[in-house]
């Protein structure tokens, strides 16, 4: 219903004229600096009504309420409730408009940053928008705009589709390096927001309509949508607090904003009725240009788009399926372990990282959460999540920033029904094998009427055929021959008949067979060559990797060879200049043991003398005789001032290549070098982590099992792992007088539920005085001292 | 604004070095700086206020809700006219990049750290430079900041909206009241009409005067 009459607006009109500035008009009405203007809603109302038909008679034909700031967070001093000011905030909008004008729900950014540069959390971030959006259910449209933060809008863009039947509207804010204050690219908000089903997008404030050319032409390159433009007058004065433009000069702007496809204008700040009515004007007469833009396939996160339009590699490392540390580092809670995992594949040309934590004896949703939100926060690739269990997909696809591909659907009609919608719902790709029922096809054939009824599906609940990636499933050639063939066939098919993009796994290919990288480059190749475009495979088996490189090479994607000589020209150099300068350095200082290694902070050397030591002795042997006293030996040179932290975290580096390499030893042993566990946290509020992760670096290359349990921790968890874990020794650090508060809430809780544990504590603020005073058993005025402290807790 | 280079003397006090670093972390320090100096996107904004009210526990400021209270924040604006209120950041790409850096390579991170913690400070130097141009025959005290002495950390919330931090340079506070993104400052400059003495940077209003590694071996960090 409220849908109808805003597309209605928009298709009786060739452009929808919205308002201008709200804060502006308010200021000039006498609101302080500073003052909360959602108050005005309630203690001026005649103020409001007089904006709000100022903008109607300057042509105005859908208004925001004054609603920017109305949510919990910035209201927390006021006194007064969300819903006590929204409801009456749209009421004097209505009031004042009549039916000359629709009236939308403005909503801002909630004025804290999200997780993970902030602490508030996506979910608590949803439930503030769910609140501002049942309080505003009498508007006509919902707009999100001035956000900067893809993850923050994605929230209110959850919040509005699950709480009402208002159509959206969402604009960002961008500077003009064309991302956003915290890395969004206009590609990423396009296709993110276009996949959630939103209704319109553009942008609002930061510029004026001039500078933000250049913005509103890169959108429209990735939408269908109508596009809205809501710029500043021109830049702001910070003495005066004018803006540089006239109305005139503003309108003139707007009249070269058409052609981009731009249907709903209207101004932010420093603009008044004055600018709209001379918009108005401007553009009388002139049509609106829908833009001709035919999407491609893309996933992303904010800052990455990554177009499937040439081969693009998917990394199939993040998967704990016969791999032994994978398996413990999840029983663990390792996340350190999976995110080397995701970085490794990066840095050998991963463009995708497969995604799937699934393991019989852990929560799999709640490890998928922590581990999306936690590669997430590293790294900017698009991940594609991969479960059997669609509960699992969905809370991934919830929390996930930007588009992913889902893996996978088949052509099961219980697999169709439970995983479409959520692809549908959360707007990303999804992987589609052809298999149904029966099994999977032994033909060509077989395989491509499976594709086709998996299209079909999509399609019919609204999912673009773009989105729609297939798998023709790589079977042993070393048990069906025949059967490769038919995979390349069907994928030849899938991709010229139906023209959709396909995915595969290659490693399969070989198993049971010897030189089984050879097998599966060719089949990689044949694949390629056959219409593959996203190859499943590992990205630190450089033949593998080096295949695709090649193949973009030849097919003059890669032009100019731009992309393989930058792989390849400096990676031989490095290759050959650390072999021939490696050589002389371990000569010159002769490193042959581990203690120099350690004191010069030599890690590759550190691993390799390792891997050497363990051939004759004895692990125990290596970490109490060589590595510990090394360490011991860095430790004291650093309470005597002789060397400084990063010379002791780089000896420390070198110990941890060096745990790596007899962990890896044992584990296919089975026994273990723990000298004790040790959870740490940063406490609650606090975000500040790095003292405490440099502490964990230190206790790990003591052999000490450290349970990180991250910033921001409540007392609760920290309880939850001290006694799960069975530890003896809990770790808080906290950087701020804020936050000591918090870390006093934890130590009682401790006490409290008497966990039998000790306490140590670390950070700027505190002193040994004042950790004694809430009740902490230790203050360690260092890293170093953690470690002794813990020494003596274990010994 | 253009830096060009970090200001390696304050990060290598910041990392507790002494004397001549060694070779191995002025290495780590020239890698550092090249991607810090590519990645920041170092921004700030500021307002100019006239003192309204003055008292030796609370200042008041003209057009503006925010009060800034304390004797600390008080002392330090006695005799002047009107305050700058400024704030000052190098961009969300640093703390994704110092975690980026801390599961890759903790020494490099703590040197990252330390040299964006000194980078900031040359932002704000800049941005002083900047606004003193503006504010011709003014002068100024150095910049007082919100948790120094007894002028509360709880005010940076009010702070930022004052300037529109959000909206102009992506600055917010957490509930705690930290800034994010963290290697961002908050400060409040005094605006006398007259030169005065510019009082000195004392311990006095120090936070960490009872434990500051430079006091304990007599020098200040100055």
């Amino acid at each position: 219903m409220k849908k109808k009459k805003f597309y209605k607006l928009l298709s009786e009109n060739e452009f929808v004229f919205l308002d201008g500035a709200m804060g502006t008009m308010l200021q000039a009405k006498g609101l302080e600096t500073g003052g909360v203007p959602e108050l005005l809603n309630l203690t001026k109302p005649e103020w409001l009504t007089e904006i709000h038909s100022a903008y109607v008679s300057a042509g105005s034909q859908l208004v925001y309420a004054n609603t920017f700031g109305a949510n919990r967070y910035k209201l927390a001093e006021t006194g007064k409730s969300v819903a006590e000011i929204i409801p009456a905030a749209i009421s004097n909008a209505k009031n004042a408009v009549g039916d000359k004008a629709l009236v939308a729900l403005d909503i801002g950014p909630i004025g804290q940053l999200l997780e993970p540069t902030g602490t508030l959390s996506f979910e608590e971030a949803y439930d503030i928008f769910r609140e501002q959006i049942e309080a505003g259910k009498e508007a006509d449209v919902v707009v999100f705009e001035t956000m900067t933060d893809l993850y923050e809008l994605k929230a209110a863009v959850l919040a509005a589709k699950e709480n009402c039947d208002l159509p959206i509207i969402c604009t960002m804010t961008f500077e003009q390096n064309m991302r956003t204050f915290t890395g969004c690219a206009i590609s990423s908000m396009a296709i993110t927001l276009e996949g959630l089903g939103v209704d319109a997008i553009g942008v609002n404030c930061s510029l004026g309509p001039r500078e933000l050319e250049p913005v509103v032409a890169e959108l429209s390159k990735w939408t269908t949508l109508p596009i809205v433009v809501k710029a500043n007058a021109g830049l702001p004065d910070p003495v005066t607090n004018t803006y540089d433009i006239t109305p005139e000069e503003f309108a003139e702007s707007y009249v070269n904003l058409v052609k981009y496809g731009v249907k709903l204008v209207g101004g932010c700040c420093g603009t008044n009725p004055d600018f709209i009515r001379a918009v108005v004007n401007k553009l009388n007469g002139m049509k609106y240009t829908k833009p001709e833009v035919q999407l491609e396939a893309a996933v992303c996160t904010p800052a990455k788009t990554v177009e499937i339009n040439q081969p693009r590699i998917i990394g199939e490392r993040i998967n704990p399926t016969g791999k032994k540390l994978f398996k413990e580092a999840l029983k663990r809670g390792d996340i350190d372990y999976i995110l080397n995992q995701a970085i490794q594949q990066i840095e050998a040309g991963a463009d995708i990282l497969d995604m799937n934590v699934g393991l019989p004896d852990i929560d799999e949703k709640e490890m998928m959460v922590r581990v999306v939100k936690a590669i997430q926060s590293v790294t900017d690739l698009p991940l594609q999540l991969d479960s059997t269990r669609p509960d699992v997909l969905e809370a991934a696809l919830r929390i996930y920033n930007g588009k992913p591909i889902v893996n996978s659907v088949n052509g099961e009609e219980g697999s169709l029904e439970a995983i479409l919608p959520l692809v549908k719902k959360y707007g990303a790709a999804v992987v589609g094998l052809t298999l149904d029922e029966g099994g999977i096809p032994k033909t060509a054939d077989g395989r491509f009427a499976i594709a086709e009824k998996i299209l079909d599906r999509a399609q019919k609940i609204g999912i673009p055929k773009r989105d729609v990636f297939i798998d023709c499933l790589t079977l042993t050639a070393s048990a069906e021959q025949k059967a490769v063939m038919e995979t390349i066939n069907a994928l030849h098919r899938v991709k010229t008949d139906l023209g959709l993009k396909t995915v595969l796994g290659v490693s399969n290919i070989s198993f049971g067979l010897p030189n089984r990288e050879l097998v599966n480059c060719n089949f990689l190749q044949m694949a390629l060559t056959n219409g593959l475009d996203l190859p499943i495979i590992n990205p630190n088996a450089a033949l593998m990797t080096g295949a695709v490189r090649a193949y973009k090479l030849l097919t003059n994607i890669d032009e100019n060879a731009t992309e393989f000589i930058a792989a390849y020209a400096e990676s031989s150099m490095t290759t050959s200049m650390s072999s021939t300068t490696a050589a002389p350095v371990q000569q010159k200082i002769g490193v042959s043991d581990l203690p120099t290694a350690i004191a010069n902070g030599l890690k590759s050397e550190g691993a390799k003398i390792t891997e050497e030591l363990l051939k004759t002795h004895d692990t125990m042997d290596i970490v109490d005789n060589m590595l510990i006293p090394a360490l011991d030996k860095a430790g004291a040179e650093f309470e005597q001032g002789k060397i400084f932290l990063p010379q002791l975290i780089m000896a420390a580096n070198v110990a941890q290549a060096a745990f790596e390499v007899i962990k890896s030893h044992m584990s296919a042993g089975g026994e273990t070098v723990s000298k004790g566990k040790v959870v740490l946290a940063t406490v609650k509020g606090d975000i500040h982590d790095i003292g405490k992760n440099i502490v964990k670096v230190l206790l790990e290359n003591y052999g000490f099992d450290v349970i990180d349990l991250g910033k921001d921790v409540p007392p609760e968890t920290v309880v939850e792992a001290a006694v799960s874990h069975s530890v003896k020794l809990v770790g808080l650090s906290a950087l701020m007088t804020t936050t000591l508060g918090a870390m006093e809430d934890t130590i009682k809780l401790l006490h409290e539920k008497n966990v039998p544990c000790k306490i140590v504590v670390g950070g700027a603020v505190l002193t040994p005085e004042y950790a004694e005073k809430i009740g902490a058993d230790y203050y360690a005025k260092d890293a170093k001292e953690t470690v002794d402290i813990a020494k003596k807790i274990y010994a | 604004m253009i830096i060009n280079e970090i200001n390696r003397t304050e990060a290598f006090r910041y990392l507790g070095i002494k004397g001549a670093p060694d070779n191995a972390t002025v290495q780590l320090a020239d890698e550092c700086e090249k991607i810090l100096l590519a990645e920041m996107a170092p921004k700030f904004c500021w307002t100019y206020a006239e003192i309204s009210e003055y008292s030796n526990n609370s200042v008041k400021l003209s057009g503006y809700t925010l009060t800034l209270d304390g004797n600390d924040i008080s002392a330090h604006l006695d005799g002047c006219i009107g305050v700058v209120l400024m704030c000052a950041t190098l961009g969300n790409n640093i703390d994704k990049l110092l975690r980026q850096m801390q599961t890759q390579d903790m020494a490099k991170a703590v040197i990252l750290d330390a040299m964006a913690s000194a980078a900031i400070e040359q932002v704000c130097d800049e941005a002083e430079k900047e606004i003193s141009a503006r504010l011709e025959n003014k002068h100024f005290t150095w910049r007082f900041s919100p948790g120094y002495g007894d002028f509360p950390i709880e005010v940076q919330k009010v702070f930022l909206t004052a300037l529109n931090a959000q909206k102009v340079i992506g600055l917010c506070a957490s509930q705690s009241g930290m800034l994010t993104p963290t290697k961002s400052v908050t400060a409040v400059i005094g605006v006398h009409e007259k030169s005065v003495q510019n009082k000195k940077h004392g311990c006095e209003s120090c936070n960490m005067r009872d434990r500051c590694n430079y006091r304990k071996t007599g020098g200040t960090c100055q």
